[in-house]
């Protein structure tokens, strides 16, 4: 009985000295350990938030996988049973992907390439010259960032209609339900999103030094060439950078496109808008249609998926380009 | 030869040209701008006081502003237009402010220098990218929006057979908590940015002086970021409108192809959600944009006493010295 009374007393003391220590190491090592722990908090809260951020994208994933047994199973959440791809098939038929992928890639990167250049000459001015009512200008250029789309979609709409009326140039193929008029307002520099890129462009091109025009301008050169051989030379990632965004961002806008062209171009991201209507059209046609039903879900999943793979490669490619083309607009700080 | 070269480039005359030359580069931007931003803008708000009826080629317009209220009577008895602008309003107003905390508190976490953090920021920037109306959509309605499975949760089951109430204001964030945080690509980068521009010496000093990390976060960076905050607020309120499921966007396009008052309508939605975004952009400016009062430090009797000691000390030293000197 004693001699477990003393064990106890002896292993209490043993704790009491282990705790010492570490108190000790605690105290001296204080400010190590708190930054420690801090970082390992900051970790595990930033990896919660990004399973968060993409729960939406892993979950779509792997549905889009499944079969309807998979679907309906309550205890299957993430890996389905036995994958299919049916579900693209599907969904590629149902969007009619090889008409929209081509349409969408063809008319996105024709609308890029000309918000890019457009934007392009627009900010030179801005950064290049002084000219009477450049502050007023460039004021309104910022505000008009925050008057909504549909106040000035409406009057854009009858201003094409009455515009292809009057030169006669409706029906198939001509005037609205094409893209011609987005392309015309592009070539304006009236895209998505335009005053942001040309922001873009005013801030880097502000960077060039001015000595390199007055040298170019010594040498004779006239402004058309200091603009291409000075600043389009020098600023090629930052084209690059435009491009990429307005590209994304022409891709993914649907509402200016549901006005302007309505279903006169199969487009992809539309299309994906549409998907119920059109599955009830088209999926009845599939070999699969006498097949046991799948619930519609898995085939939209499939769908989305199958629309966000170039935006995905353009991502992984160019990912820096636009982190840095947000931070190149410049807007912080000031 | 080379006087008159130099001239050209220096003097008045070249300020001429510039203005030429600019106007000539600017050219494009510019004719858009006034047709398709400027005349619509005014065009449409024009559009509002009128009836307006296609007719076989043209637009039919009957002014109709003194029967009934005209357009805008029409749009405050429209059962739907008003509970959606107010659904859209109070969208704004919380949504912003979450997705600026949100977005300063993961920007402050990724600017600490430490490993692994550009994959986070690849990871946050990635909903910018992929976002768009259709996408978002069926992400939303289709379950894989919400992030997990509320009502097997036991502690959401305990509130919920508390107060039904809560429950729903919780199921309500948790179930738009992904799609609030897809909004805050942009403003993490923003915010990132405003941070690493901040002088490092300020921090030294302030440590110098005894302050802590909390004191530097409220006293130094909140502060310098506030024009970025506002910047930022400005942006999610403009991004969160253009998304393509603002139901307001639907009921103007709908109102458009629709029979009876159409366009005349429409333009009237359309002026009436102008307005609201614009109010939200303004107290967004009162609220962070306006420029910070220049404030006049008081000193306390302590410190003035403090002052007033060391001054004395350092003349009797200069003294000392001058006597030694002498």
């Amino acid at each position: 009985m004693k001699t477990l009374t003393q064990k106890l007393q002896s292993f209490l003391q043993a704790v009491a000295k282990r705790f010492a220590v570490w108190k000790e190491y605690y105290r001296t090592h204080r400010a190590r350990i708190h930054a420690m722990v801090g970082k390992i908090a900051s970790y595990v809260f930033l990896i919660t938030i990004s399973y968060v951020f993409l729960y939406p994208i892993m979950k779509m994933i792997s549905i889009s996988f499944m079969t309807s047994a998979d679907l309906v199973n309550p205890e299957i959440v993430w890996l389905p049973k036995s994958i299919t791809l049916t579900n693209y098939d599907v969904a590629w038929r149902v969007l009619n992907g090889k008409v929209s992928l081509t349409n969408s890639i063809k008319y996105t990167s024709l609308l890029a390439l000309l918000q890019t250049v457009i934007s392009a000459l627009t900010g030179f001015a801005f950064a290049r010259y002084e000219f009477f009512g450049k502050k007023t200008l460039f004021t309104i250029l910022l505000f008009s960032f925050i008057i909504p789309v549909p106040i000035l979609l409406i009057t854009q709409y009858n201003m094409f209609n009455e515009f292809y009326r009057a030169i006669n140039w409706t029906g198939i193929g001509k005037g609205l339900n094409t893209y011609q008029s987005q392309i015309i307002m592009a070539a304006f520099g009236q895209g998505v999103n335009s005053a942001i890129l040309i922001l873009i462009f005013v801030n880097f091109f502000k960077m060039i030094p001015a000595d390199l025009y007055e040298a170019g301008k010594i040498d004779g050169a006239n402004p058309v060439q200091l603009f291409w051989h000075i600043t389009i030379r020098l600023s090629l990632s930052t084209i690059v950078v435009v491009f990429l965004f307005s590209f994304v961002w022409n891709w993914n806008e649907t509402y200016v496109t549901n006005f302007l062209v309505g279903d006169g171009i199969e487009l992809f991201t539309n299309q994906l808008g549409k998907f119920d209507s059109l599955f009830n059209t088209r999926a009845s046609t599939s070999p699969y249609a006498g097949r046991e039903v799948q619930l519609v879900e898995s085939f939209k999943m499939a769908a989305t998926v199958v629309s966000i793979i170039p935006l995905l490669i353009i991502y992984f490619v160019g990912q820096k380009s636009f982190v840095q083309g947000i931070e190149k607009t410049g807007i912080t700080g000031e | 030869m080379a006087k008159s070269t130099l001239k050209k480039i220096t003097g008045k005359q070249s300020m001429e040209n510039q203005n030429a030359i600019a106007y000539v580069f600017l050219l494009p931007w510019l004719a858009g701008f006034l047709t398709f931003v400027v005349y619509p803008f005014f065009k449409t708000i024009y559009n509002t006081f009128y009836q307006i009826t296609p007719e076989a080629n043209t637009l039919k317009y009957t002014f109709n502003l003194l029967t009934q209220g005209g357009n805008y009577g029409t749009a405050f008895r429209n059962v739907y237009f008003f509970p959606q602008l107010i659904d859209f309003v109070v969208m704004e107003i919380t949504y912003v402010p979450t997705i600026i905390i949100v977005a300063f508190i993961l920007a402050l976490l990724l600017n600490t220098g430490h490993k692994g953090q550009g994959v986070f920021r690849v990871i946050f920037f990635f909903p910018v990218i992929i976002m768009s109306g259709p996408v978002a959509g069926i992400l939303r309605y289709n379950g894989a929006g919400d992030f997990f499975d509320y009502l097997d949760n036991i502690v959401f089951r305990m509130i919920l057979s508390y107060s039904p109430d809560l429950a729903e204001a919780l199921m309500g964030l948790f179930q738009n908590f992904t799609m609030v945080l897809w909004f805050t690509g942009i403003p993490i980068i923003l915010f990132i940015n405003a941070l690493q521009k901040i002088n490092v010496n300020l921090y030294e000093a302030a440590k110098i002086d005894g302050a802590t990390n909390w004191q530097i976060l409220w006293k130094i960076k909140v502060p310098i970021v506030r024009s970025t905050a506002f910047l930022t607020a400005i942006f999610t309120i403009v991004q969160l409108g253009t998304f393509a499921l603002n139901p307001v966007y639907g009921l103007i396009q709908n109102t458009i192809y629709g029979l009876g008052p159409g366009i005349g309508l429409a333009s009237t939605f359309a002026f009436l959600y102008s307005l609201a975004v614009f109010l939200l952009v303004g107290i967004a400016y009162l609220l962070l944009g306006r420029p910070e009062k220049v404030k006049t430090v008081s000193l306390s009797s302590i410190q003035k006493a403090n002052l007033e000691a060391v001054a004395a000390r350092r003349t009797a030293l200069q003294n000392k010295k001058k006597g030694v000197s002498a």
